[in-house]
């Protein structure tokens, strides 16, 4: 115990202690789908650290990049699949398990006052997450890696006045090549990786401050937590999330091991050809759902990237959609129809966003499109109505 | 129970998601893989495949080996590597086991119209007009006595790939070098190392076994490989490009088992810590 007084005096490591973990306390009324935090920093730590073994073997250099993914760290190099397996899998899931929380936040209002920060830093995690993804889907310099690039980079060019400057900044080139490999080279391992830390950081220093969200929206006052209606964090919620990473992690692994091909599609095993397109281009899956928005208004492309545009940034302003005093979905009917709609759409984009843009399969992609949107634009009805509701009531 | 409850939901949405960007997305893309034809029903059946492989060998020699080399019958090909491909833009491969390679019938009709046999019309050897079917029948003859038995799934490979395609990942490259190959093909071939990974088993044996019906308009010849080849030259580039699956599947089960095993540990903590919690 001398050495930890001896830290409790230079660094207050007691003080801490208490203030992150003994003494931090989580509400008992929550469902496992509060674990799903802490499952996104486990996915983040298995990414981080199988990334770094990628890192030792990976070649950034458009000539060599293919065959140091798939000769070198998929057969010469010691569990070296296990690895990239493990990588590709953790990248995919990460996205799951990012909608699982986001959409939690979303049904059990946790993005409303005063949890806004709390909110939009997600958000940019969010963004930021993507971003990463996006980046270090080029590196294995397959055919999908490549085409996906070019695709989503052609996207700027649509901007007005500088769009196509902006586009050869982007890729440091006319096309996709070695220079766009190394620049987002650059970002997926330090750029946005340093980011993604630091708001993980001030998103959880925010959680810390305003105390997690429950199924009913209430909050905790001080004699709650003194009464012992919450639960510490420290020992008594992370033994419960110990249980649920473990079969977390059975689930993962087991995707690892015998069921990855989602996660590495076919077409990235043959090597990029800027000659030659293949005959279906499609972004990995997470981003299925704002790529059908993006395809949807198949009529107009501009309308088409506005949309697009606008689907990926008006989640982050949620709290400010939605004004209605009550938080939770759980006390809220007219938005849990709303808020179980747009789950359904927003599978039914993914799925869709995967299908050839033609015939039948276009029309269904304008309609659920317009789906997406109509959850938002419905909200601040939804508010002044249970607004008039509850002044009627009282 | 409210928890079962929520699981089962996001289980439920995983499986219709996984459902529809996996199995049915791919579905629809690809379409169904048309079953191979190993008995290569339009080839004529009417050309002999059995004669005297003597004449065989003495017909091979005067009409053959000015391009075609036969190893194992010490036959060396009247023209060397360079002349070939000046004239050719491919290297004519050694024929040594090509008698147990190819279907027989499919052997017979292609000496006699490689175009058609192909369904390639720029295919690089001329058809040996000046060959009775009865002559045809000879050649195939001594093709089927000279060739050794059971080849390996590589052997089989790089005997009928190998002309076109490199494997660099097992070393093994193309007889024709990238640029006449560019010349011939119009592209150079794809590498084999990881098609196994890129194809489905199923898409590479309906490939292989006629090219034009997956992929129109390739230049891929139709090589007019036996069922038992094309399988093993199927398993082959299906083992190459995924070398450690025993390895992985070994060691899956362990650490599932591991996982298992600390999701008991850590449920019984849990049990422990909540007991007093309400």
């Amino acid at each position: 115990m001398k050495f930890m007084d001896w830290l409790d005096e230079r660094l207050a490591v007691r003080q801490l202690v208490k203030v992150m973990l003994t003494e931090y306390y989580v509400p008992k009324n929550i469902n496992f789908l509060w674990s799903f935090g802490v499952l996104i920093m486990l996915v983040m730590a298995i990414l981080f650290v199988s990334g770094i073994f990628l890192l030792m073997y990976y070649k950034p250099d458009a000539n060599l990049a293919f065959d140091s993914v798939n000769k070198t760290i998929m057969m010469d190099v010691e569990y070296g699949w296990l690895f990239r397996h493990t990588h590709a899998v953790g990248a995919s899931i990460m996205f799951l398990v990012l909608f699982i929380h986001m959409a939690r936040g979303i049904y059990y209002g946790s993005y409303k006052a005063p949890r806004e920060i709390v909110w939009i830093t997600g958000y940019i995690l969010f963004i930021l997450m993507s971003a990463t993804a996006f980046t270090g889907y080029l590196l294995p310099w397959g055919q999908m890696s490549y085409w996906a690039a070019q695709t989503i980079t052609t996207l700027f060019e649509k901007i007005p006045f500088i769009g196509p400057d902006l586009v050869i900044w982007i890729r440091g080139n006319y096309i996709v090549e070695d220079a766009t490999l190394t620049r987002f080279f650059a970002l997926h391992v330090m750029l946005l990786p340093l980011l993604l830390a630091i708001f993980t950081a001030i998103h959880l220093y925010a959680v810390r401050i305003v105390g997690s969200n429950n199924e009913d929206g209430g909050e905790l006052t001080k004699e709650d937590k003194k009464k012992g209606k919450g639960i510490s964090f420290w020992p008594v919620f992370m033994a419960k999330e110990f249980f649920v990473m473990s079969v977390f992690l059975v689930f993962f692994f087991y995707l690892v091991f015998y069921q990855y091909k989602f996660a590495m599609d076919q077409i990235n095993f043959i090597p990029a050809d800027y000659l030659q397109t293949p005959h279906h281009i499609y972004p990995e899956w997470y981003f299925l759902a704002f790529y059908e928005v993006l395809r949807g208004f198949f009529f107009s492309q501009n309308l088409g990237l506005i949309a697009f545009l606008f689907s990926m940034f008006i989640v982050a302003f949620l709290p400010w959609l939605d004004t209605s005093p009550i938080k939770s979905g759980k006390h809220r009917p007219l938005y849990r129809i709303m808020f179980w709609i747009f789950v359904a759409d927003f599978l039914f984009l993914t799925i869709l966003g995967k299908l050839p843009a033609t015939g039948l399969y276009a029309w269904l992609g304008f309609v659920g499109s317009i789906v997406f949107f109509i959850f938002f634009l419905a909200l601040p009805i939804i508010s002044r109505i249970e607004k008039k509701r509850l002044a009627g009531g009282m | 129970m409210k928890e079962l409850k929520i699981l089962l939901i996001l289980i439920v949405l995983v499986l219709i998601g996984y459902w529809g960007i996996e199995p049915y997305a791919h579905s629809v893309m690809h379409g169904e893989v048309k079953q191979p034809d190993h008995t290569y029903k339009d080839v004529p059946k009417n050309i002999p495949t059995t004669g005297d492989p003597v004449k065989g060998k003495e017909l091979f020699t005067t009409n053959c080996a000015s391009c075609h080399g036969l190893k194992n019958d010490g036959v060396n090909p009247g023209m060397d590597i360079q002349t070939s491909i000046t004239s050719f833009k491919v290297v004519p491969p050694d024929l040594s086991n090509i008698g147990a390679i190819l279907d027989e019938h499919f052997l017979a009709y292609f000496i006699k119209n490689p175009q058609d046999a192909t369904k390639n019309p720029k295919f690089a050897m001329p058809p040996m007009a000046q060959l009775s079917d009865e002559d045809i029948g000879h050649v195939v003859a001594y093709l089927k006595s000279v060739t050794k038995k059971d080849l390996t799934g590589k052997e089989i490979t790089v005997e009928a790939c190998g002309r076109c395609h490199s494997i660099k990942y097992q070393k093994v490259l193309s007889d024709t070098p990238k640029e006449p190959l560019k010349e011939y093909l119009g592209k150079v071939p794809p590498d084999l190392s990881v098609i196994g990974k890129a194809k489905n088993v199923e898409y590479l044996e309906t490939f292989i076994n006629n090219p034009q019906n997956t992929l129109p308009g390739t230049s891929m010849p139709r090589l007019g490989l036996t069922k038992e080849s094309t399988e093993k030259v199927v398993t082959y580039l299906d083992q190459i490009a995924d070398p450690h699956r025993d390895q992985r599947n070994t060691l899956g089960i362990w650490v599932i088992g591991y996982l298992l095993f600390m999701a008991g540990i850590t449920f019984a903590w849990k049990k422990k810590i909540w007991k007093n919690i309400h």
